[in-house]
């Protein structure tokens, strides 16, 4: 029953994508030593915190068994209704800020409600919402993207999207949030209490439900948890992008969730790893960037990807059942 | 004799047109274990349930120790001290055995975060106290532990969060002689750390060799309520369970 530090290290549902991720800087750097640029590295990682922030959130609704498929568009969404309110006048940008993200929680509670008290799968419902959030956006603005430049001199810009430069790197504010979310949903998921019930959700809702735990409870949470994050990382893209376009983040929910799985966590719930996630967030972003730095066509990024996210399913799969099966 | 600690009056339970409960009465004393024999589709399964709030009854009265309950979810009968224990159904498969045994009262130790240490030193210790023998590190997780060890952790968790009563519906199903032996050790050792049990099975030998009054049930009614294991023997309780008379 004991097992040895090697045979716990090969049953980590972690150590596949590590040695993916190693094995695409080596190939990528080894073809075209500009991939490890401090350039390329700081160019990579400011795209990559948008949406590993909403990956670090759906790692945990995964986990306790739901998904979310309107995260693409509520990222698009909260960007085109902060800038509105803003450029209407209505409101100062923070307070606009704030009513953006109360917005998006409502819509992740709208989720998780139907989810949790019709009992409908969040497959149905997210889809449903996926296409109500994207059409208001499109309308509302009839398609056209907001007028984002006077961002410059806001602070919120400033706390959101700012830049420092050390040792050449230059490095923007969003990296700071997207480590902090890291830790934090990190410590959540593995540390506490509400982690073990987000897992406890997941892996057996009516196990979890007699000993008192409040499943629907904490995948509302979950659902507005991810909604917030999606509209957290559509502003600050938003910002740093300076366009607040009603079709941003049209396919980002797909890529997420390949992030998430590529890192390990279970579709079908029970099972999470925000360290795998973030292996994930970085091998499809070093993916993408690295393809196009070796001289693969850009329009073949899928290709890979798919084949990687196959793959990596295969391996998760074999792994999960020795685990579970404890030989 | 002392006060009865379960005693259900006059239950009777449909499921739509179907009748699995006939104005069905049956008591619990404290510190004993109860068989509950009866053909397939006898209503033994439907009982427990109404008793351990899975099911709602169409009428009757669920009294503990005395005090009239109503039971709305399986989460009201353990707030209550009944714990019923299947197979599978009563774990999470992927969390460890210490994070089972502790689901929904996790001690903290400030930030919420769990008091890990302690989870497994109680949780090993349990499984000693319950009769694993093997050593099993408490970080285990549930889904690769066998059918009886996953019974003993349940019974284990019932056993230290005070449950009165542990329900175990066909617990020796799907078991080996070995882990069959293993469950009716918990359940003996259970019972002598004072608790009290309701045992369900086929197979009237493993019933013979841990039940202290076995009760029969045939057709949603009680046939017989008060057989001593001791004073009858195996074939006779059999023609009790088929109606047979001689
Ligand atoms: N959910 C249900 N819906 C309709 N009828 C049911 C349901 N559950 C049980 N019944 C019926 O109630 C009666 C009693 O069933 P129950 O499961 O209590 O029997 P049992 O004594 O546990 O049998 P077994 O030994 O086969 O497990 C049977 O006629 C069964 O068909
Ligand atoms: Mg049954």
């Amino acid at each position: 029953m004991e097992r040895s530090l090697v045979e716990r290290l090969i049953a980590k549902p972690e150590l596949g994508p590590l040695v993916l991720l190693v094995l695409l800087l080596a190939v990528f750097t080894a073809i075209n030593p500009a991939f490890m640029s401090a350039q390329n590295i700081s160019n990579a990682f400011t795209f990559t915190v948008e949406l590993g922030l909403i990956a670090l959130a759906m790692t945990l609704l995964m986990t306790s068994g739901e998904f979310d498929l309107s995260v693409g568009s509520v990222f698009g969404f909260s960007a085109v209704l902060m800038w509105t309110l803003f450029n209407t006048g209505l409101m100062p940008m923070g307070v606009a800020f704030l009513a953006a993200m109360a917005m998006a929680m409502f819509i992740g509670w709208v989720n998780g409600m139907l989810v949790t008290k019709e009992g409908i799968p969040s497959f149905l419902v997210t889809l449903g919402m996926l296409l109500v959030v994207r059409g208001t956006a499109l309308y509302t603005t009839q398609g056209f993207p907001q007028n984002t430049w006077r961002a410059e001199d806001q602070w919120l810009a400033e706390v959101l999207v700012g830049d420092v430069t050390i040792f050449g790197l230059r490095l923007y504010m969003s990296m700071f949030w997207f480590a902090l979310a890291a830790i934090v949903t990190h410590y959540v998921l593995t540390q506490t209490k509400v982690g073990n019930w987000i897992q406890a959700s997941g892996g057996n809702s009516n196990a979890a439900r007699a000993r008192g735990v409040p499943v629907n409870r904490v995948k509302i949470i979950l659902f507005m948890f991810s909604s917030a994050m999606a509209a957290f990382a559509g502003i600050i893209s938003s910002i740093r992008t300076q366009a607040a376009n009603p079709n941003s983040g049209t396919g980002y929910e797909l890529e997420v969730i390949a992030m998430v799985v590529i890192g390990g966590t279970v579709l079908t719930g029970g099972r999470g790893t925000i360290i795998g996630t973030v292996l994930g967030i970085f091998i499809l972003r070093f993916m993408r960037n690295g393809i196009v730095m070796i001289g693969v066509p850009g329009l073949a990024y899928n290709i890979f990807i798919g084949g990687i996210i196959l793959a990596m399913m295969v391996l998760h799969n074999r792994i999960e059942r020795r685990h579970m099966t404890g030989t | 004799m002392a006060e009865d600690l379960i005693r259900m009056e006059g239950i009777t339970k449909h499921y739509g047109k179907v009748q699995a409960l006939t104005n069905v009465d049956f008591t619990v004393h404290p510190n004993e274990i109860v068989g509950l024999l009866g053909d397939n589709g006898a209503g033994k399964s439907t009982l427990i349930k109404v008793l351990s709030g899975a099911e709602p009854l169409t009428s009757g009265d669920i009294f503990i120790k005395g005090r009239k309950v109503t039971m709305k979810s399986t989460a009201d009968a353990i707030a209550n001290g009944i714990e019923t224990i299947y197979q599978d159904s009563a774990l999470v498969p992927q969390l460890s055995i210490a994070r089972n045994l502790f689901l929904g009262r996790e001690p903290t130790k400030g930030f919420n975060r769990m008091n890990q240490e302690a989870m497994n030193q109680v949780a090993r210790d349990l499984l000693k106290k319950v009769g694993i023998t093997k050593n099993i590190p408490p970080t285990t997780p549930i889904g690769s532990l066998s059918g009886g060890e996953r019974q003993a952790v349940a019974i284990a968790r019932a056993m230290h969060f005070d449950s009165d009563l542990i329900i175990l519906d066909e617990p020796t199903n799907n078991l080996g002689v070995a882990e069959t032996q293993g469950v009716l050790r918990f359940v003996r050792g259970a019972r002598d750390s004072g608790h009290s049990c309701i045992f369900i099975a086929h197979n009237i030998h493993h019933v013979f060799q841990v039940v202290d009054r076995i009760v029969v049930m045939r057709r949603g009614t009680i046939a017989a309520d008060d057989i001593d294991p001791k004073k009858m023997s195996i074939a006779e309780v059999e023609d009790v369970i088929t109606g047979e008379t001689h």
